[in-house]
């Protein structure tokens, strides 16, 4: 163009004119959605746990940080934090420790091998709420065939669900049950990527099977056995489709997580205010625990 | 001007996408009328092999009320006490709906407004609902702040269901009639050896449940609540009976620990027990399952014959669209014509009291109907009954039975009793 450079470039300064970005519009169902189902309820719970919330109510009476407060004397809240906590420690380690050994004797991709990578990894993607009512049934005292298998080899079973000793590492078996194949395909998948030549130069300067894996498979494992770690302890400490659908939270509460005590407060007395504040709380003892797994496990780009 | 056209378009198309799929999202009407009918929605949690019987009944309504036509879905208790206080609420759910299987439900719908006083339409009238033939206790469950707000959808008093065959095998003759043949009989048909019997002399069930642990309080005078609001759990007569079962739970293993309702009916129902306490709704059940079964009154205690009352309310929902049909309805079922039918096809005991000569002829019925003057309500009139079940009551029986001390155990539970009853008293 051949206006003058000054009178174009004051023009420039003063009117900056927007061009319509057409990407908006290609986010915008995404962001719409998340808006309206995630957003807005995380900020309207936040909202509720300030108040004294009864579903149906017409009023609901502002509190400040009184349910918070109550949280903290309550009994059966430290009782379910106990409870998530030992499942969550016992289910990562086991899910990470199970799945890194499984997935070390499956490493080779045979039929046989892929036929039972297969079969550990069918678990995952059956229903949670499935596979919590089809181990109450195994596990059932009359008619569970776990019980009727013991009692033929001669071991006399406890009542696995019933018993305040047993109740929460058998829904622990089941958890770890249940996510060891997930475990053991992302860690497969990463073994899978190590060079061979480091194995090869490893065992060229004598390094026997066990230092090979020590010293070449786990380091090189690193952000897999973060990723895995990371995933199994936020889903641990979210438990609860597996406690509601073999104990409810029995027995006398030695199975009732901070999800499943939520769910009470909420759903069963209506109390929206006082769950509310439950789930803040464990959002934020989420976010502290990823962080620091997040610091500990740091993969350190040495190049 | 910096625009093209091909840009313009993209807009355009957005936004006709987007008020197309706002248009869609448009509320249905439950409840319509078609034709001069009015169609009325109906929610229950019948899931059990009593639900042909309700449906019976219905289908008896619609047939002699040309007008309306009742449509009765039902699912399991839980799910309805999921779905109902939110729809309910918000004025959205069923025209008709039983909350809950537990008669202390009402009083959340009452204090959120969600459902329809029935004073109107009470009387003796044969379009109105008579409520001076309720039960004594019926009617004072269902009465808050001095107004009506439900009907019973039935009636039912627990008794003692037997396996005959193991009666025959034990050598009993008879089915116990006093508390301390009860304990000598389960006794006796609890049958193996150590802490797994092959065979259980009672099946007792402690959550999710019409509860049975109270009776045995109040066989020896015990109860949960006294009648100034104020915890009982720990009266010496309570703790004396709940002692004298525990043990024998704990130390004779007469039942199972921590059994659901659901589960204490398999186990009679599979013949692994010889007895259980339970209502009209499993009768059918029993009988089809091939038992060779007996029906007794609950034994008698030192407190004279008692047993559990459990009746299911049945409200309307307040904002229904057609309040005068839905208040017919009521009024028919609880009828004199339409509770014979009932316990006739179901086996319950009708819920009214002036029916006795009419249901004479069903051996059945007649036990369970002849309980009724002395069936107590579980924690009747009790606002937190839900929570004193679930949260202190449902506990303090699974903490017994595994053998902890009574005593110290249902003083606890007496403490959290009265915070939430906010007993006025020492």
């Amino acid at each position: 163009m051949s206006s003058t450079p000054i009178v174009a470039s004051r023009r420039r300064a003063a009117t900056r004119r927007w061009r319509f970005n057409s990407a908006y519009l290609f986010i915008a169902p995404s962001v719409i959605l998340i808006g309206v189902f995630i957003a807005e309820p995380i900020v309207q719970s936040g909202w509720m746990s300030l108040h004294n919330w009864t579903v149906g109510e017409s009023t609901h009476k502002f509190v400040g940080l009184d349910n918070y407060t109550n949280l903290f004397h309550d009994s059966r809240f430290w009782n379910a934090l106990k409870v998530t906590a030992i499942y969550t420690a016992a289910v990562s380690v086991g899910q990470v420790v199970l799945g890194l050994a499984i997935a070390s004797r499956l490493r080779r991709t045979t039929w046989y091998s892929a036929l039972l990578r297969t079969a550990y990894f069918f678990p995952f993607i059956a229903s949670l709420v499935v596979v919590g009512i089809i181990w109450k049934f195994l596990l059932d005292p009359q008619v569970g065939l776990v019980d009727a298998w013991l009692t033929d080899i001669g071991i006399s079973p406890p009542d696995w669900l019933q018993s305040t000793s047993w109740a929460l590492p058998t829904v622990i078996v089941v958890g770890i049950w249940k996510n060891v194949g997930f475990t053991m395909i992302v860690l497969l998948a990463s073994m899978q990527q190590v060079s061979a030549d480091l194995y090869e130069a490893a065992a060229l300067d004598g390094a026997g099977s066990w230092q090979r894996f020590r010293n070449v498979t786990l380091p090189a494992l690193r952000p897999a056995l973060l990723f895995t770690t990371l995933i199994a302890t936020i889903s641990g400490l979210q438990l609860f489709d597996l406690v509601f659908s073999m104990t409810s939270g029995g027995p006398i509460f030695h199975t009732e997580s901070v999800v499943m005590y939520l769910y009470e407060k909420g759903f069963v007395e209506f109390q929206m205010g006082y769950a509310s504040a439950l789930a803040w709380v464990l959002f934020v003892i989420i976010l502290a625990i990823s962080a620091v797994q997040l610091r500990v496990l740091r993969y350190r780009d040495a190049d | 001007m910096l625009f093209a056209h091909r840009q313009a378009a993209v807009p355009l198309a957005a936004a006709a996408v987007v008020s197309v799929l706002i248009a869609g999202c448009s509320s249905n009407s439950s409840g319509d009328s078609a034709g001069g009918v009015v169609k009325l929605s109906m929610l229950t949690g019948f899931t059990g092999p009593d639900e042909p019987s309700y449906q019976a009944l219905i289908k008896q309504f619609n047939a002699t009320h040309p007008k309306i036509k009742v449509t009765m879905t039902v699912e399991p208790w839980a799910t309805v006490g999921q779905k109902l206080p939110a729809s309910w609420a918000t004025g959205q759910g069923p025209d008709l709906a039983t909350p809950s299987s537990d008669p202390g439900s009402i009083f959340n719908y009452i204090k959120t407004n969600s459902v329809l006083p029935l004073d109107s339409t009470v009387g003796s009238g044969s379009t109105q609902i008579d409520s001076s033939a309720f039960p004594s206790t019926v009617k004072a469950a269902f009465t808050v702040n001095g107004k009506l707000y439900a009907v019973p959808a039935n009636m039912a008093t627990l008794v003692l269901y037997y396996n005959k065959d193991m009666f025959t095998a034990a050598g009993i003759k008879a089915a116990p009639t006093t508390e301390d043949e009860l304990i000598a009989d389960a006794k006796k048909l609890t049958v193996g050896s150590g802490n797994k019997p092959s065979q259980y002399g009672m099946s007792l069930a402690d959550n999710n449940t019409i509860q049975m642990w109270p009776i045995l309080q109040w066989m020896s005078g015990g109860d949960i609540i006294g009648t100034n609001n104020c915890a009982a759990i720990n009266s010496p007569a309570s703790v004396s009976a709940l002692t004298k079962w525990s043990g024998l739970v704990n130390d004779n293993h007469i039942s199972p620990v921590g059994q659901s309702g659901a589960g204490a009916d398999t186990l009679f129902s599979s013949k692994k027990a010889a007895m259980e306490i339970n209502g009209p709704w499993a009768a059918a059940g029993f009988k089809s399952a091939g038992i060779n079964l007996g029906i007794a009154e609950v034994p008698v205690g030192s407190a004279g014959p008692v047993t559990l009352a459990s009746t299911v309310p049945l409200m309307i929902e307040r904002t229904t669209k057609h309040a005068a049909e839905a208040k017919q309805f009521l009024a028919w079922y609880t009828s004199k014509t339409a509770q014979t039918q009932f316990s006739k096809i179901s086996g319950f005991p009708p819920a009214r009291t002036d029916l006795g000569s009419a249901v004479a002829s069903n051996p059945t019925v007649t036990t369970f109907a002849k309980a009724l003057p002395y069936a107590k309500l579980y924690l009747a009139g009790q606002q937190n009954a839900t929570q004193i079940d679930a949260d202190i009551y449902v506990p303090f029986i699974q903490k017994i039975e595994r053998g902890a001390d009574v005593q110290s155990a249902a003083d606890s539970a007496a403490k959290q009793i009265n915070a939430l009853t906010q007993c006025k008293s020492n």
